[in-house]
């Protein structure tokens, strides 16, 4: 788990709407925290989005924004990272709103276009602004790089070696965008889990899944997946936290990561993930009140496997009708076999 | 002799059905509140059904009988050596028992759900189901009538000259009816209207699949303005089979009686 953050007298944390070049952070110094993942991680994650919606923010936008926001205000972070493109605009309010608050919110922009020389000026921005050198964030890419070829292995394990459960291939993957606020720390627990999963006997669930779209809402979905013999064996965004394309330029590791590009980037390495995992069915998760939902048009038409559209709002269980939404398709992809 | 029982604990209705060999011998069906407050009860935590207070079978066929459970409320019978199977699969087995087709699309409109599935050669190939709002179930038609104040049969019978109306949330859906009414459109146009907003929210669901033969089930098959309103929508003659609300339960039956 990831552990509950306290509140940081000491200035030096940066938060973060989504993930950025964290080897900047890194090389600077600061202590970088993955605001999406403090949010769920919350002992009452609810409380955070109806303490949002006390202040003024509309019931019908977007869960992770309010929670978002009122995890800035609980530990008084005084500077946050706001992804302004290749995310979503809900993010320039967010941003608005925290600045109006005294947040000193730094933009970082991924170019829809992918185009490099753009890319490049973004990082060089960041870099300047956090006070550190290219020399600096290269040293810290190489540092960083080094822990996330454990997570690719975890990775490997999940869909290759049968011995790492969704849930977890989730979580080690889902921390990379952070490296859990202490990488030294999360290094350990890694290492520990890759030992003991090495160990483990193989998994047995009849059915292999591939979970698309941002991380689910819900804190029980892989469990109640594996409960009905179904197990996620590739979780698109959360390995694509962990920078799976190996590449020396920080600039091309930012072009090759997927999630802040169009749809058809995404589906590139979705569909090869699919047919090299030997994926039954796919599950698109897109959240209540996202843009991503008009997306999941082209999802449907370009996927050569069955999918489904699992929407979710509010963090929490699985609720009852999604629980017989999920069964129906299991046993869908059940009766294929 | 009854020798299975199929039962779909829905989210409006409990419907039982019991068969001797593959023949339907009695259809039962129960509200779910009320059947929930007079057999249910808390044990160990965990709302569970006292099926033996229910007095549906003598003690000898409850020794013998077997038994299949879905829906909502699937995980609380209390009866050893009932199975529990998903839903679609329920739907499925029944559809194709009582249309005799092994390929067709099947349309499914229960109380709180909406659920769309193809069937070919037998074999379920996609499903696709409603998600969080209700706004295209019996729950739905339930609020409308009661708005308009009519019965669910008088709002049933009109489908001609509809009122437009928004499908887009059954709560908002009620005032914007409410402010139809007070435009002073006839009841008739209203009650279509409300019977028009059904179809706008499955077309989305039905269109991804072919309608050679489209199956409707679940209580609202039983409504005649929405068998029409389909017809015209997606140019298929819906084939409703006899017992369209029992669909699941004797789907479930039947695979009781194949296990």
């Amino acid at each position: 788990m990831t552990p509950f953050i306290p509140p940081d007298p000491s200035g030096n944390m940066v938060g973060f709407t989504t993930t950025i070049p964290l080897e900047i952070l890194v090389a600077a110094g600061r202590r970088p925290v993955d605001l999406n993942n403090v949010f769920i991680n919350h002992p009452d994650p609810s409380s955070l989005i109806e303490e949002a919606e006390l202040e003024g923010f509309p019931r019908n936008i977007c869960g992770w924004i309010k929670g978002l926001y009122s995890v800035v205000r609980h530990h008084g972070i005084g500077e946050v990272i706001a992804v302004t493109e290749g995310d979503c605009s809900n993010t320039h309010g967010l941003m608005e709103v925290l600045s109006l608050q005294g947040v000193k919110t730094v933009p970082f922009a991924y170019p829809y276009g992918r185009n490099a020389a753009t890319l490049a000026l973004e990082i060089e921005t960041l870099t300047r602004h956090f006070a550190t050198s290219p020399a600096a964030v290269r040293e810290a890419k190489t540092e960083l790089d080094r822990l996330r070829r454990k997570i690719h292995e975890i990775d490997r394990l999940t869909w290759e070696e049968n011995l790492v459960s969704g849930g977890e291939n989730h979580y080690f993957q889902v921390c990379t965008s952070d490296m859990n606020s202490d990488a030294a720390a999360f290094e350990k627990e890694v290492d520990e889990f890759l030992a003991a999963a090495r160990q483990g006997p193989p998994r047995r669930e009849p059915l292999r899944l591939a979970y698309i779209g941002v991380p689910p809402i819900f804190s029980d979905f892989y469990p109640t997946l594996e409960k009905m013999g179904a197990r996620v064996v590739f979780n698109e965004t959360q390995r694509q936290f962990s920078m799976p394309f190996a590449t020396d330029s920080l600039v091309e590791q930012y072009r090759r990561y997927t999630y802040p590009y169009d749809i058809f980037t995404r589906l590139e390495d979705i569909e090869r993930e699919i047919a090299r995992r030997k994926v039954d069915g796919v599950i698109h998760y897109v959240q209540a009140f996202c843009f991503r939902q008009i997306e999941d048009m082209v999802v449907r038409r370009r996927l050569p496997v069955p999918v489904m559209t699992l929407e979710g709002d509010r963090p929490g269980a699985i609720d009852a009708r999604t629980r017989i939404r999920l069964e129906g398709f299991v046993e869908m992809l059940r009766s294929r076999q | 002799m009854i020798s299975a029982v199929g039962i779909d604990l829905g989210s409006r209705q409990v419907k039982i059905a019991a068969l001797q060999g593959t023949d339907l011998l009695w259809r039962r069906k129960f509200d779910t509140i009320p059947f929930y407050k007079k057999f249910g009860g808390l044990r160990d935590g965990q709302l569970t059904i006292d099926f033996a207070a229910m007095e549906l079978l003598t003690p000898e066929e409850m020794a013998s009988v077997a038994m299949v459970v879905t829906g909502y409320g699937r995980n609380t019978i209390d009866l050893t050596g009932a199975l529990v199977i998903p839903e679609i699969q329920a739907h499925v087995a029944g559809a194709r028992h009582q249309t005799g087709l092994s390929t067709f699309t099947l349309l499914d409109l229960g109380g709180q759900d909406s659920k769309v599935a193809r069937v070919e050669d037998g074999r379920l190939m996609d499903f696709v189901m409603n998600d969080k709002c209700a706004a295209s179930s019996g729950r739905y038609l339930e609020n409308m009538a009661k708005v308009l104040d009519v019965s669910l049969e008088e709002l049933s019978r009109h489908h001609q000259n509809p009122v437009p109306l928004d499908a887009t949330c059954g709560i908002f859906g009620e005032s914007e009816l409410i402010g139809r009414i007070l435009e002073g459109h006839s009841l008739p146009r209203l009650c279509a209207g409300v019977n028009r907003t059904l179809i706008k929210r499955v077309a989305p669901m039905l269109h991804r699949f072919p309608v050679d033969h489209l199956v409707l089930t679940g209580g609202v098959a039983r409504s005649p303005a929405f068998r029409e309103l389909l017809r015209v929508a997606t140019g298929a003659e819906p084939l409703v089979p006899d017992h369209p609300q029992h669909n699941g339960a004797i789907g479930c039956a039947l695979l009781a009686a194949a296990r």
